[in-house]
């Protein structure tokens, strides 16, 4: 991944390709609930209950989470957690890495066995790798989105909302 | 790094308040989060100690609204300032769009605020990025404090090499917060 690069454009078809695969790892396991994280923190897409409350704030946490566990692994010189499991008593939250980029969050109760979970996220993840690639290295019109008068709107927009 | 989700026509950006223990990173969200308005307004997530001290982060997404039929919004965070943190502070810093270095203008703090912000640096070329191109703003803040080290001194120490943008605040009283929200938040979006 170029560091240099500001920005991630996800197509219209690679948004269906993730849900569908989200969708199916969810019909599979029986999970409640699955999304997929970038690494900063920001949700991409997901699936499973649609009353689940403040997506956003649960994509900085667990992202957050999954960032201090690899701040751990180089602290025990170990290379990278790659997977992480949360237990609660109601549900239980799996999260695997995707290409050190990307995240993917199952959330499952006691009807999910884990080890199903396991195996199909793993699944789920090697494709979520083939969209990953395609959306690094395909380019993109980007400036049909950032034109211009996009960055001009915008600039209208924070000197209206960010005042005293 | 933002994110451009065409289908769901989201524009996504990471800004992150960095600077010494007690320079008034969390002061700054905390009024930010009261004064902006409601339409932009979204939960603010602190995750802090018993005395306040952040722990691992504050979080505040701000909404734009749609400009230009995308949704546009800002994911304010801060770090914990502890030096003991620092491994906490690189795990926040992850995917960042611009950073906004909140320094203490007392001059017993001059230090603190000079080690902070090498490490920042540092932390930013570990990400791969070239430090001296990447969105930064500079808030000197505490500037009611009557022992406040002169402005030319702050950027002798803090700006000689760098020449970024600074503002002057008093964060606990709102003063510069916007100014520096502002100019970063343009400053991210001009280098989407
Ligand atoms: N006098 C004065 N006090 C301020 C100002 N800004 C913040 N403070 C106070 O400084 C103290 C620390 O502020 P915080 O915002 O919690 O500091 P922080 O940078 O988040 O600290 P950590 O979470 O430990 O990194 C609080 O008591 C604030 O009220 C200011 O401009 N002037
Ligand atoms: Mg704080």
């Amino acid at each position: 991944m170029d560091p240099q690069l500001t920005s991630l454009i996800v197509s219209t078809s690679e948004t269906a390709h993730i849900e569908e695969t989200l969708d199916r790892l969810i019909a599979d396991t029986g999970a409640n609930y699955s999304m997929l994280l970038d690494k900063s923190g920001q949700v991409i897409a997901w699936s499973g209950d649609t009353d689940r409350q403040d997506i956003t704030s649960l994509g900085a946490l667990l992202a957050g989470t999954f960032a201090s566990s690899r701040e751990v692994a180089r602290l025990l010189k170990e290379k990278e957690f790659k997977v992480l499991f949360q237990q609660g008593i109601r549900e239980n939250i799996f999260t695997e890495l995707i290409a050190e980029q990307w995240m993917l969050v199952v959330m499952f109760d006691k009807r999910t066995h884990i080890g199903l979970v396991k195996v199909l996220s793993k699944r789920a993840t090697d494709e979520l790798t083939g969209v990953l690639d395609r959306v690094k290295t395909e380019s993109r019109a980007k400036d049909q989105i950032i034109s211009t008068s996009f960055r001009t709107s915008v600039e209208d927009t924070i000197d209206l909302l960010f005042k005293d | 790094m933002a994110i451009i989700n065409v289908a769901q026509r989201e524009i996504r950006c990471k800004i992150v308040y960095y600077g010494p223990g007690l320079c008034g990173k969390t002061t700054n969200l905390k009024y930010i989060h009261r004064m902006v308005p409601e339409s932009a307004k979204n939960k603010m997530i602190s995750i802090d100690t018993e005395t306040e001290r952040t722990l691992f982060f504050d979080f505040l997404p701000i909404d734009l609204g749609t400009v230009h039929g995308f949704q546009t919004r800002f994911h304010l965070y801060t770090v914990p300032g502890q030096v003991l943190y620092e491994r906490t502070r690189v795990a926040v810093l992850t995917g960042v769009d611009g950073v906004v270095f909140v320094a203490d203008s007392q001059p017993n703090k001059m230090r603190d605020n000079i080690e902070s912000l090498k490490e920042l640096a540092r932390n930013i070329q570990n990400e791969g990025k070239k430090f001296k191109d990447f969105p930064l703003v500079l808030q000197y803040n505490k500037r009611d404090m009557p022992n406040a080290v002169p402005l030319e001194q702050m950027n002798y120490y803090l700006n000689s090499q760098l020449n970024a943008r600074s503002f002057e605040a008093v964060a606990s009283r709102g003063v510069g917060v916007f100014d520096t929200l502002k100019y970063i938040s343009k400053l991210v979006i001009s280098k989407l």
